[in-house]
C-alpha cells in the first residue's frame, strides 16, 4: 500500500499478548503498554486461551458448558479491562484486537501458537509463572513450551517483577 | 454401553436365584431370600448376599474391596464390591458409581481429580482384548449410573512382584530384574497405547499393575481417575511409569531413611539433584547407589530427578530408552 504522496506504507508491527486471569499475564500486558505504547507503527492482538477441561471431570455436558459460559464471560471481561489499558497507554482503539478462543484438550501453547501464525504476529509475549521445577514437571510450562516451539516470532517472557509500572 | 429398560431385570424369582446360587455355592451359603437392587446409587447400602442385577445378569455381592495402598489400612472401598455373576460363576469386581472430587497430593503438589466412571466405561471399551489391561464392561442401571462389571484377576500387585527386601540387591538386579524389565517394556507399551488413543490411564502406580497368575503378564488396573487441565496431559503417566520403574529396579522405594539405615556409607554421596523431582524424600540417581545399574538405564531415572533438565515429553521417547536400556541390562 502506498500514501498519497506514492510512498509505501510501513506496516505495523504486530504483536500478541497472551493472557488469562493471573498477575503474571497482567505483568505482561502491562509490560507492552509500558514498552510500546504511544508509539506509532505497532498492532496488538490481546489473546486469551481458555482451557477448558476434559468432559471426563465433569458430571454431564451441560454442566461443562456452563463452566465454560461462565470462565468465558470472565475472560471478556478482563480482555475489555486489558484493551482499555492499551488504549491508554496510546495505542489506537483501531489497532488493538481480543480474541477468546476454547482449548478442547490441546495444549495451551499449541494454540497460541496456531493463532499467532494465524495472524502473523512478530513478537508473542506471556508473563511468567515462577513454578518451581516440580510444579514445571507436573503441570507444564506454558513459556518454556513458547520458547521451544515458536518459529519466525521473537517471545518475550515477562518477569512479573520487571520494573515497569 | 448397556441400558436396562423398565425395572431392570426380568424373569428372575427368589428360587430361580437360588437355583442359579446353587451351581456355584455351597448350599450352607446361599441366604433363605436375596434383597434384589438395580439401582445402585446408594452403594454403601448394598451388602453381603445382595444381588445386583444389571442388564438382567445377576450378581450375589460377597464383600467391599479395600483401599490400596494410599488409603487408610483395611478402609473399604463402599463403592467396589466383589461379587459371583450367577450367570457363570466368575469372579467379578463391580465398581459402582462414586462421584467423588478431590486434590490428590503428589509430593508437596496439589492436582485437582475426579473419579469418572465414563471415563473407566470408554478405556474398558477400548482395550477390550488387551492382554495389559483389566477387562470388563459397562453397563447402566436403572437409574442410569455407569456401573463397570470387571473380570476379577488373581495375582500379585507390582509392588509384591518386584520386592527385593529379602535378598541381596545385588542378586536380584542380576536375576530377577531383567525379566521384571521386560514385562515391564510391555506394560508401558500397553499405556502408549492408551496415549495414542488420546487417553490416559491417571493413577499409574504399583498397586494398579498386576502380574495375572493365569498368564503372567502385567495388567494395568482402574482408570477411572481423571485430572484437570496440563500443558501436557500425558505427564502424570509418565511420571507414575518412571516412579514403578525406579521401584522395580531398587527391588522397593529407594529413601533417605534406607540409606540412613542400611547404607550410611553411600549417604554422603547423594547431592540434591539426585532426588526424585516430585517425591523429595526417594532417590532416583540409583546409579550411586547400585553402581553396577547400568548407565542407560540410569540416565532414564535422571530424567525424574531434582537435576534433570530434560523431560520426557511422550510415551514413545520413554519407551525407545527402556529398550535400549533393557539391552544394557541383559549384556550386564
Amino acid at each position: 500500500m502506498e500514501n498519497h504522496k506514492g510512498v509505501p506504507k510501513l506496516k505495523d508491527k504486530h504483536i500478541m499478548i497472551a493472557v488469562d486471569e493471573s498477575e503474571n499475564a497482567k505483568a505482561a500486558l502491562l509490560f507492552v503498554a509500558g514498552f510500546i505504547g504511544g508509539f506509532r507503527g505497532f498492532r496488538a492482538t490481546i489473546l486469551s486461551v481458555l482451557a477448558a477441561p476434559d468432559i471426563d471431570l465433569f458430571d454431564s455436558d451441560g454442566e461443562r458448558q456452563k463452566w465454560i459460559a461462565d470462565k468465558r464471560e470472565s475472560l471478556l471481561v478482563v480482555l475489555e479491562r486489558y484493551r482499555q489499558i492499551l488504549i491508554q497507554s496510546g495505542f489506537p482503539k483501531t489497532k488493538i484486537r481480543t480474541e477468546l478462543v476454547v482449548s478442547d484438550d490441546r495444549p495451551v501453547s499449541s494454540v497460541i501458537l496456531e493463532k499467532q501464525k494465524e495472524v502473523c504476529s512478530c513478537a508473542l509475549v506471556v508473563g511468567r509463572r515462577g513454578i518451581s521445577k516440580s510444579e514445571e514437571f507436573l503441570f507444564g510450562s506454558v513459556s518454556n513450551a513458547l520458547v521451544h516451539s515458536a518459529n519466525n516470532c521473537s517471545v518475550w517472557v515477562i518477569e512479573p517483577t520487571c520494573g515497569i509500572e | 454401553m448397556k441400558k436396562i429398560a423398565g425395572s431392570g431385570y426380568v424373569g428372575h424369582t427368589q428360587q430361580s436365584l437360588r437355583d442359579l446360587a446353587s451351581q456355584w455355592l455351597e448350599p450352607s451359603r446361599i441366604p433363605k431370600k436375596f434383597r434384589i437392587i438395580t439401582d445402585t446409587s446408594e452403594f454403601i447400602r448394598i451388602d453381603y448376599d445382595d444381588i445386583v442385577i444389571l442388564d438382567n445378569s445377576p450378581f450375589l455381592i460377597r464383600h467391599n474391596q479395600k483401599e490400596g495402598r494410599f488409603g487408610m489400612d483395611d478402609q473399604p472401598k463402599f463403592w467396589v464390591k466383589s461379587a459371583i455373576d450367577l450367570s457363570d460363576g466368575s469372579k467379578k469386581i463391580i465398581k459402582l458409581v462414586f462421584h467423588e472430587r478431590f486434590q490428590a497430593r503428589i509430593g508437596d503438589l496439589l492436582i485437582d481429580c475426579v473419579r469418572s466412571p465414563l471415563k473407566e466405561a470408554r478405556i474398558l471399551d477400548l482395550v477390550q482384548g488387551h492382554v495389559n489391561f483389566m477387562h470388563g464392561y459397562p453397563v447402566q442401571d436403572t437409574a442410569s449410573n455407569i456401573v463397570r462389571v470387571i473380570d476379577f484377576i488373581p495375582g500379585q500387585t507390582m509392588a509384591d512382584y518386584a520386592f527385593a527386601d529379602v535378598i541381596k540387591h545385588e542378586e536380584y538386579f542380576a536375576t530377577s530384574f531383567p525379566a521384571i524389565l521386560r514385562e515391564y517394556i510391555e506394560a508401558v507399551m500397553a499405556i502408549l497405547f492408551l496415549h495414542r488413543h488420546n487417553e490416559i490411564h491417571g493413577d499409574i502406580r504399583r498397586d494398579h499393575l498386576l502380574r495375572d497368575a493365569t498368564t503372567n503378564r502385567l495388567r494395568w488396573i482402574d482408570f477411572d481417575f481423571a485430572h484437570g487441565p496440563n500443558e501436557n496431559k500425558f505427564v502424570h503417566d509418565l511420571f507414575g511409569l518412571g516412579n514403578i520403574l525406579m521401584y522395580i529396579a531398587g527391588g522397593r522405594d529407594i529413601t533417605i531413611q534406607v540409606l540412613n539405615d542400611e547404607m550410611p556409607h553411600v549417604r554422603s554421596s547423594i547431592a540434591e539433584d539426585d532426588f526424585n523431582i516430585i517425591f523429595h524424600n526417594r532417590i532416583a540417581n540409583l546409579g550411586k547407589v547400585f553402581p553396577y545399574i547400568p548407565e542407560a538405564l540410569n540416565r532414564i531415572f535422571l530424567h525424574f530427578s531434582m537435576g534433570t533438565t530434560f523431560y520426557y515429553d511422550n510415551t514413545e521417547e520413554l519407551l525407545d530408552d527402556l529398550i535400549r536400556a533393557a539391552d544394557a541390562v541383559n549384556r550386564a
